[in-house]
């Protein structure tokens, strides 16, 4: 095992202004991402959604502890984050759980490559710790501009800052586009559901179109 | 069949206050203390510094001050011979050690009309050929600790030895993840626990034994520094600790020296483990989350005076 002199990478740290956590929205050009991610569908919390928590949790560390062991640039594993959808509309709060669809994130450095998650997969099957870790893919998030702000509370509360952040785009003449996405700063298996903190943030665009007095029109 | 009351802790307690008192001049091993009071080594030292307000160390340090403090005001004997006899081998350490529980000198002290007791949490003093018959317990204070009843099964762990200060187990963790790692043990909810064997308030800091654990399943089998062992199955008494690895110790203090003597239970004579439940490298000390567990003797099993 040779020793890496280089510091240890902290993505979090270094991208500071990306995970800026306000308490009023704002705007941050969130600029292109690594991610580990798994994709799936069904309640938050429910079992599949904690066995991929697992699955995607084990490749992050197998690669990372697998690079440490041989002496490469060491980093910090990312916290927990994941987009969420539904294909009956764009209102998610709006969509029974079970359709919910999600797509959990852990933010990697980009020199990971794609053999050394095939080969964290491998390892992990081999040794009996579920299938589901070869569903992890390397994933490129380019979100661009986004609105983003803290929600402290209840994941069942996020609709109210999810509202505050699509009216304050509105206000700048921007709209929701794309995946909401989230960011786990708090552990939800102690931390009360009041006191979790979770930094929300959706990609916006110019307002294109609106539904005026005389249906759909251009402004 | 009866449960252990806050008065056995204080009775099984008391007899190691006296036993105290009676050989203050003796070095006192914290094994036999902990024998004189069907306490588990393990986990006596804990349970003696909620209770009490102080360590063992300390207590017997105040009582041996107290009893110099005592001979000051009783008698013309010389400061060096009561330095002598409280322990000390210079007049100067003894008269540092003088100053820091009564605020003065002891000649100044001899002078004075203080008393020669010093502030304690359990109110017990220095006594002379008298018996003592009661201490107070220091109660719980601030908000209340949230303790659960938890039954786990055997776990099978793959460990690496930390043999150290507790301060530095972050360096054994910095060797051992790395080999579990590539060897596929952290996929799966593995969990990851700290099993300490030793106090680290009481044992020499480079003695103090510590394993860092990450559960395994049947098929793993010991390779080079890793070992593998069975963390006991049964009823624990689990807390979580909030915070700061550092300041563990106050909630280990709390659960077996507060919480402990008045939940009618008894504990076990093998060692408490914490879980992690982060990921000290990524996560800001202040919001590091770790679950202690103190194993519980079985509800039948009963203490007998």
């Amino acid at each position: 095992m040779t020793k890496n002199t280089q510091p240890k990478i902290d993505l979090y740290k270094q991208h500071k202004n990306e995970y800026a956590a306000p308490k009023k929205p704002v705007l941050i050009d969130i600029k292109p991402a690594l991610y580990l991610a798994i994709e799936g569908q069904g309640e938050p919390g429910g079992e599949r959604f904690q066995t991929n928590i697992g699955a995607l949790y084990g490749a992050a560390f197998t690669i990372k502890m697998t690079r440490k062991f041989a002496g490469q640039q060491d980093y910090a594993v990312c916290k927990l984050e994941a987009q969420w959808w539904s294909d009956a509309g764009p209102d998610l709060s709006k969509a029974p759980k079970d359709q919910w669809r999600w797509n959990l994130l852990i933010r990697t450095p980009g020199f990971v490559t794609e053999e050394e998650l095939r080969k964290a997969a491998a390892v992990l099957v081999k040794r009996g710790k579920g299938r589901e870790v070869e569903q992890v893919r390397l994933d490129s998030l380019a979100e661009g501009t986004c609105a983003q702000m803290l929600h402290v509370g209840p994941y069942d509360q996020e609709c109210v800052t999810v509202a505050m952040m699509k009216e304050f785009a509105a206000t700048k003449q921007l709209e929701f586009h794309g995946r909401h996405h989230e960011i786990y700063l708090s552990d939800p298996r102690r931390v009360p559901p009041e006191r979790l903190k979770t930094l929300l943030r959706c990609p916006v665009r110019p307002q294109t179109a609106r539904i005026g007095p005389h249906g759909l029109g251009r402004h | 069949m009866r449960t252990a009351t806050l008065d056995d802790y204080k009775q099984r307690l008391l007899r190691v206050l006296v036993h105290i008192q009676e050989h203050l001049d003796e070095s006192l091993s914290l094994d036999e203390l902990a024998g004189l009071a069907c306490f588990s080594p393990f986990h006596f030292h804990r349970i003696f510094k909620g209770m009490v307000g102080e360590s063992v160390k300390e207590h017997v340090r105040r009582l041996r001050i107290e009893r110099a403090a005592t001979r000051l005001k009783l008698g013309a004997q010389p400061v060096v011979g009561i330095a002598l006899e409280a322990g000390y081998e210079s007049h100067e350490a003894f008269t540092r050690s003088f100053r820091s529980v009564f605020g003065v000198s002891p000649s100044r002290f001899r002078a004075s009309n203080r008393r020669a007791t010093a502030a304690a949490p359990s109110g017990l003093h220095f006594a002379d050929g008298a018996k003592i018959g009661h201490f107070k317990t220091v109660q719980p204070g601030g908000k209340k600790m949230e303790v659960t009843i938890v039954r786990r099964g055997p776990l099978r762990v793959a460990f690496m030895r930390h043999v150290g200060r507790y301060s530095t187990v972050g360096k054994t963790w910095d060797r051992f993840l790395p080999l579990a790692g590539k060897e596929g043990l952290l996929g799966g909810g593995a969990e990851f626990i700290g099993l300490c064997h030793d106090d680290p308030e009481v044992t020499p800091q480079h003695r103090v034994r510590y394993d860092a654990c990450v559960s395994v399943d049947e098929s793993f089998r010991p390779m080079g520094e890793i070992g593998v062992q069975v963390i006991a199955g049964g009823e624990y008494a689990m807390t979580t600790h909030f915070g700061p690895y550092d300041a563990l110790g106050r909630t280990y203090t709390r659960l077996l020296g507060q919480w402990l003597p008045r939940s009618g239970r008894q504990l076990r004579a093998c060692p408490c483990f914490e879980v992690y439940l982060n990921d000290p490298q990524s996560t800001d000390p202040k919001d590091l989350i770790t679950d202690i567990y103190a194993p519980l003797e079985a509800r039948l099993a009963i203490f007998a005076r």
